[in-house]
């Protein structure tokens, strides 16, 4: 009895190390990759610069500016990233008081085109993400002042702007949109926390996600039409039973405290704040956002008064002192560990014994960065469930690399990645304590008969030198063909890294050989 | 009723008194001065007008802003800070209405078919020196509801053009001998709402009793603005004692009452009960601001900005500490995301900090 209580008190130990980083740029409020490693960068942006430290596979940073033509509009409010053209690199919305300006790389990753649409928006929350599941990241920008805008994109870098249909209540009120799949039904939805004014703007809206390109509001009859002073929610599946369910922090105590939702599976929610912590604690913040911290497989919130929500596995949660509490959220030390970064420091997680699995969506089909996907990790413990989300919490970017914890197990039964487009990947034993890239459609069952993921490849797309992942390079040979068929290159893999630095820019697929089992694993070159 | 209809009422009696003695006379008897008509053109229908010369409130050239008859300047007691920009307001109302007063910290009731305009310039606009007219903002009360309609002026500054898009105009001007530059926004219509709204009911935030209540130099001599109101029609009845606030700038003023009435024109059209952050505690409007409670004194503000200002702000207002004061940080900075006021200013309004720094510097008394 006394060993395990020994136990929890260890893993619940979080503790972090921090040092300031030279993030050069004013607004310091992302953490995602940049280069197309997935290994998530530090990036700083002003009106003239994009400033990242670009992790190193070996640790550290290095530093890369990107000078781009002038912004009007700067992440005064808030800043998200995904990969809206495309092209295998993130780009970034800024919103800012009256506007919004887009960066988008230019393709070969060497530099970013600003884009200034014009339209008035007080914007803040921004998220990425493909409204009409049309396969192209739009961009979605929470408006304070006025009814919701987004920006379809048509796939060919063009995009169009939108008002209405998603959040119209004339005055605004609207500050944290978070998408996410609350009905299990494969499509997202998205949540708004709403603030100020007279109670009907600052009741949060649900927006259901019909199929056809149309939301209908059902925050009513999911008991999710809360009249708190809200700006911004934490959604995950807290208790593991497989549903999303949400934490709407407040940022004010005058409408109502915080609350906890279990989701009930069956469209609704019922608040189970009464006991779960949240009851007792005041603080209160613009921030609130999950992330498992101690990598024990239950999802943890932070974003309010330094602290870290550690979620003891019951619907019930233990702050624990942390030096943050706004924050962007990501691995920067590559250790299977979110750290966090906020006012130019980095707070590296000192992590814990146990294990954790981080996985990079490529999307075919659907968007590049494989955003609204529902990733499933399956082990002893049971199903965690995380969506792929770009721009949770109020303000801040954090990875879109999906991280999973999942405490003293040793094994991962499967994977299985719900795509947008309704492709289904399983991945069947997949290693522990590593990155596993998914390209969309590689592990659909039936179509490959990959039993055990042997490889992995990065970064993806690749301009240079494809670096490969396994166990042992030994008695291993490949081939890359053209999508066509066409062999265009081959050779015994001696080190890990092959160079296809002359191959012309497209989609090929490698087969890796090794003991006569072959992988087959596609890849971009750029 | 009014003294211009009054008389108009009398000189009719007496004018009839004359005239009926004399036979066929089926004229109507006529004025040999006639009673001045307002220029102005407005078709509650047709508004908003494209330029704003539609309106005929201006004598030509309107950039010069001398009002027609029956546009009447005002200016409120202590006023809105705008990037420094410079206003001068009017008010204009269709013949036979008027307003009335409800109470001191109330904008007035407006009838329908009122106008209220109001002209943000800069003066010594470099290079030439010259006076640079940007907006005016109008409201117009049609039937029960105010709207809005804000009209850019030209480069030429010959006219201004009725635009809801809002837009940037970089500014360099010079004041006070030192050189200052902003980017002026305009804003788009929908951020009108954003301060001038009560429960979501549009309303004029400046013509309120406690802020007209004061002397004006009018061309035809100084007067208060009630009374001139009054005299002109546009006014039925106030009372006597009207609580009101100071000008600001008026250093012979008690330093308190400066602040209060500061905070009540900048502030309190959001941090009221009916305003979109009525979920923070300040209270700022004058009526309310003798409650040391509703200023933000020892209130413990809800967010921690101490990260954001690399300061620790303990109280929205700390006696004796305006560095330990959350409000100073909120005023004396830029960045969109903690700055306060949110809206129309990009500015830092260095004297408004300096009057509320010392102000707070001499507050007695500890939060414990």
């Amino acid at each position: 009895m006394m060993a395990s209580v020994l136990a929890i008190n260890l893993n619940a130990q979080l503790t972090f190390n921090s040092q300031s980083v030279p993030a050069s740029e004013y607004f310091k409020m992302c953490v995602v990759d940049m280069n197309g490693d997935f290994l998530d960068d530090i990036v700083s942006v002003d009106h003239t610069n994009i400033n990242v430290l670009m992790q190193n596979e070996e640790g550290g940073f290095e530093v890369v500016n990107y000078p781009t033509a002038f912004a009007e509009h700067v992440p005064e409010w808030t800043l998200a990233a995904g990969d809206f053209n495309g092209d295998g690199y993130n780009d970034l919305i800024y919103g800012a008081f009256s506007g919004v300006s887009f960066m988008l790389s230019d393709g070969t990753g060497t530099g970013y085109t600003t884009v200034v649409p014009g339209n008035y928006v007080f914007a803040q929350r921004t998220n990425f993400v493909d409204i009409n599941n049309d396969g192209y990241l739009d961009a979605f920008v929470c408006h304070d002042t006025a009814p919701n805008i987004y920006f379809l994109n048509d796939g060919s870098n063009g995009f169009e702007y939108h008002q209405g249909g998603l959040g119209d209540y004339p005055s605004g009120g609207n500050y944290g949109s978070v998408w996410v799949d609350y009905n299990n039904d494969g499509l997202i939805d998205m949540f708004i926390a709403k603030c100020g004014g007279i109670e009907a703007r600052h009741t949060d809206q649900l927006f259901r996600n019909n199929g056809d390109g149309t939301f209908t509001n059902v925050a009513a009859e999911a008991n999710m039409d809360h009249k708190t002073q809200t700006w911004s929610s934490a959604w995950a599946d807290y208790d593991n039973d497989g549903d999303m369910d949400a934490f709407i922090g407040i940022n004010s105590n005058t409408s109502g405290g915080h609350l906890l939702m279990r989701n009930n599976g069956d469209g609704t929610f019922t608040d189970v704040t009464a006991g779960s912590g949240f009851d007792i604690y005041n603080g209160l913040s613009r921030e609130h956002a999950p992330a498992d911290f101690n990598n024990d497989g239950y999802v943890d919130i932070f974003g309010n008064g330094g602290r870290v929500f550690l979620n003891n596995g019951n619907m019930t949660f233990t702050p624990v002192p942390a030096p943050f509490s706004e924050a962007s959220i990501g691995d920067l030390n590559n250790d299977g560990f979110m750290d966090a970064f906020a006012f130019g420091t980095v707070h590296y997680n000192n992590g814990n014994s146990n294990n954790w699995l981080t996985i990079n969506t490529i999307g075919t089909v659907s968007n590049r960065n494989g955003i609204g996907a529902r990733v499933e990790l399956y082990s002893a413990m049971g199903k965690q469930i995380r969506d792929v989300r770009s721009g949770e919490g109020f303000a801040y970017m954090s990875s879109l690399n999906t991280h999973f914890g999942i405490g003293s197990d040793t094994e991962i039964e499967k994977i299985i990645i719900r795509w947008p487009s309704g492709i289904i990947d399983i991945i069947e034993n997949p290693d522990i304590n590593t990155s596993l890239v998914v390209v969309e459609g590689e592990h659909q069952m039936g179509v490959n008969d990959t039993n055990t993921v042997q490889f992995s490849i990065y970064p993806n797309p690749v301009k240079d030198v494809l670096k490969i992942r396994a166990k042992t390079y030994e008695n291993t040979t490949y081939e890359i063909y053209h999508l066509t068929g066409s062999l265009v290159q081959k050779g015994k893999l001696e080190n890990g890294k092959i160079n296809v630095s002359q191959l012309n820019k497209g989609i090929f697929i490698i087969s890796l050989n090794q003991d006569g089992k072959k992988s087959n694993l596609k890849f971009i070159k750029q | 009723m009014s003294m211009k209809y009054l008389y108009n009422f009398i000189f009719f009696i007496f004018i009839t008194a004359l005239t009926s003695c004399s036979s066929d006379n089926d004229n109507f008897p006529t004025d040999d001065e006639p009673e001045e008509i307002s220029p102005v053109v407005f078709d509650i229908n047709e508004v908003p007008y494209t330029k704003l010369s539609d309106y005929h409130f201006f004598k030509a050239p309107i950039r010069e802003l001398e009002p027609v008859y029956g546009v009447i300047p005002y200016e409120p007691v202590s006023t809105l800070f705008s990037d420094y920009a410079k206003k001068k307001r009017f008010v204009w109302m269709p013949e036979g209405v008027s307003a009335n007063y409800l109470s001191d910290s109330e904008v007035l009731d407006f009838p329908a078919g009122t106008i209220l305009i109001k002209n943000f310039y800069y003066e010594n606009v470099l290079p030439g020196n010259t006076t640079k007219l940007l907006e005016t903002r109008l409201m117009i009360k049609k039937a029960d509801e105010w709207m809005f309609a804000n009209y850019t002026w030209n480069e030429q500054q010959t006219d201004a053009f009725y635009d809801m898009e809002g837009s940037f105009v970089p500014v360099t001007w010079n004041q006070d001998g030192e050189t200052r530059e902003v980017n002026y926004q305009i804003p788009n219509g929908v951020e009108c709402f954003t301060c001038h709204n009560e429960g979501e009911i549009p309303l004029p935030i400046g013509p309120k009793p406690q802020n007209l209540n004061k002397n004006y130099p009018y061309a035809t001599g100084t007067q208060n603005q009630l009374e001139k109101l009054k005299d002109f029609g546009y006014l039925n009845s106030y009372p006597g004692n009207i609580l009101t606030l100071v000008d600001y700038h008026d250093t012979s003023q008690p330093l308190d009452l400066r602040v209060r009435s500061y905070l009540d024109i900048n502030c309190a059209h959001c941090h009221s009960d009916n305003g979109f952050c009525n979920y923070r505690a300040p209270r700022f409007a004058f009526n309310r601001t003798s409650n040391p409670e509703n200023l933000g004194i020892c209130i413990v503000p809800d967010e921690d900005i101490s990260n954001e200002v690399n300061a620790h702000p303990t109280h929205i207002i700390k006696p004796g500490h305006h560095d330990e004061s959350e409000i100073f940080y909120r005023l004396n900075t830029t960045q969109a995301n903690i700055r306060m006021p949110s809206r129309g200013r990009s500015l830092i309004h260095e004297e408004g900090i300096q009057m509320i720094s010392e102000w707070i510097d001499s507050l007695a008394g500890n939060c414990e």
